[in-house]
């Protein structure tokens, strides 16, 4: 309870430094309106800004768990055939440096405005990065006690979910809250080849406006997601590899 | 010899990969909107090549600028973080701030500050590689053993001896890191941002071509922007290899 205490002390204090330095330095509202208008733009409309913030949440989720499955299972297949590895991986690595969320315009085009079209785009950002690091964890964990296992009879499959897969578990993470910041990113973007509901369409229908004050409403709304989703990959990892995390 | 194997192995998966492709796109006479060949977006890319040089080049300026500017801010503010500890307890709540909305959810804030020239792409790169730049520069600073600390104190070396001589060093390694990985992120948030309203630059020509439905012009873009972005990195991690021989 105590650290959600801090939390909300740390929210509101930040909440009254906003209206207070807006009303203080006399901020134009064209650069910073004062937090209690964008409240107030979000309590008017309450239903817009929800069924935008759920839309874009359940694109981000979807596309997220599928990257982290498909990922994990592609690390696995990459560390047991390391000919596919070889063949494939540089295409993977070279596909980091390249703009894949440029892709997200093809693969809009191809399902549509939908759900689904987004969720895709998520899920490619969080793909990546899960079954290179998921490779990485694999490779790293020490072949001594690969050896010992196998002494003691287990098989492959054992020797996979009792001590390559936990030992990997770290770096895992590490790509798992990287693809948490990536697939909503994804999905905001996805949303503007034209889409009807999502924060990334609350964004570009103030824009078009020239609302600031809804503008500074939709970025609060990502800034919610994007933190609590981080915020709960974090926990997870907290949790699950308790015997210390990577950086 | 296994670094050649595994470099051979590497190019005949990229070439089995565009070999299958092609045949895959030519043999089943797929229409361009499912998936052009490679062939025809070769061919697309070079006839086109006057409109997608001149596209290329505003994005190159765009990502340079706001990648030089992004990463002077970042290194600077991290510098006097650590100078100044006093402002640590300000500046970084502020930054993390910041840093929790996703860096797309700024664009069309941006766009309304800046326009859309581009002033306001040159500005989101900037705060994109400034954030990336900031964090590993600070981890850098913060990394140096306690005791080299005090060990230079005792011989009466000043704060920012200390800095010079001692955390800047140790930090270059991280430093260098985060900027290889900012070149990419360059790229990407310049093609995003102007896929929002721009006067031209390559996320504009993918707009447009989204827009009319031109899937090959789509993908001669994407492939113009991998091979800017496979450039740029590279060029970074050569000038990374070449400056920061100790890491």
């Amino acid at each position: 309870v105590k650290p959600a205490l801090h939390l909300l002390g740390g929210l509101v204090l930040a909440g009254l430094v906003w209206e207070g330095a807006v009303l203080a330095f006399g901020i134009r509202p064209h650069l910073l309106p004062r937090l209690s208008d964008v409240l107030g733009a979000i309590a008017a409309t309450p239903g817009a800004y929800w069924s935008g913030f759920l839309r874009t949440l359940s694109e981000t989720l979807v596309g997220f768990a599928a990257g982290a499955l498909v990922g994990i299972f592609n690390g696995v297949v990459f560390f047991r055939a390391p000919l596919l590895r070889d063949m494939l991986l540089p295409i993977f690595v070279v596909s980091q440096t390249i703009p894949v969320i440029a892709f997200g315009a093809l693969v809009v085009m191809w399902f549509g405005n939908t759900l689904m079209a987004k969720a895709i785009i998520a899920f490619y950002l969080t793909f990546f990065p899960v079954t290179v690091n998921t490779l990485l964890g694999l490779n790293a964990v020490d072949p001594r006690q690969v050896g010992l296992l196998r002494s003691f009879g287990a098989s492959g499959r054992q020797i996979l979910f009792r001590l390559q897969l936990p030992m990997a578990l770290p770096q895992i993470f590490v790509a798992l809250r990287l693809g948490a910041s990536l697939s909503l990113v994804g999905a905001i973007v996805g949303e503007w080849f034209g889409d009807t509901r999502g924060i990334g369409v609350l964004l570009l229908q103030a824009m078009y406006n020239e609302s600031v004050v809804a503008l500074w409403a939709a970025i609060l709304c990502a800034a919610v997601l994007g933190t609590g989703f981080y915020g709960v990959v974090a926990f997870a990892e907290r949790r699950i590899v308790f015997w210390g995390a990577e950086q | 010899v296994s670094d050649a194997r595994g470099l051979a192995r590497g190019l005949f998966g990229a070439l089995l990969l565009l070999g299958a492709w092609e045949g895959l796109a030519r043999g089943l006479a797929l229409p361009a909107y499912t998936l052009p060949a490679v062939s025809e977006i070769l061919l697309a890319a070079w006839q086109h090549r006057a409109v997608l040089q001149a596209a290329a080049w505003v994005t190159g300026q765009e990502a340079l600028a706001g990648y030089a500017l992004g990463s002077a801010i970042g290194i600077t503010l991290a510098a006097l973080l650590v100078l100044l500890p006093r402002l640590r307890a300000v500046v970084l709540p502020c930054a993390m701030a910041i840093n929790s909305v996703p860096v797309v959810a700024w664009s069309p804030l941006v766009l309304l500050w800046f326009g859309i020239g581009m002033a306001s792409k040159i500005a989101m790169v900037a705060l994109a590689v400034g954030f990336t730049v900031f964090l590993s520069a600070l981890a850098g600073f913060d990394r140096v053993d306690r005791r080299s600390v005090d060990l230079m104190r005792s011989f009466g070396a000043g704060a920012f001896g200390v800095f010079w001589r001692l955390r800047l060093p140790a930090a270059l390694p991280l430093i260098a890191a985060g900027m290889r990985v900012a070149t990419v992120r360059s790229l990407i948030v310049a093609i995003v941002t102007e896929m929002l309203g721009a006067y031209g630059g390559l996320g504009w020509v993918i707009y447009q071509a989204v827009t009319l439905i031109d899937f090959v012009q789509v993908w001669s873009a994407i492939l113009v922007a991998s091979l800017l972005s496979l450039g740029f990195f590279g060029a970074i991690g050569a000038l990374e290899r070449r400056f920061i021989f100790w890491r």
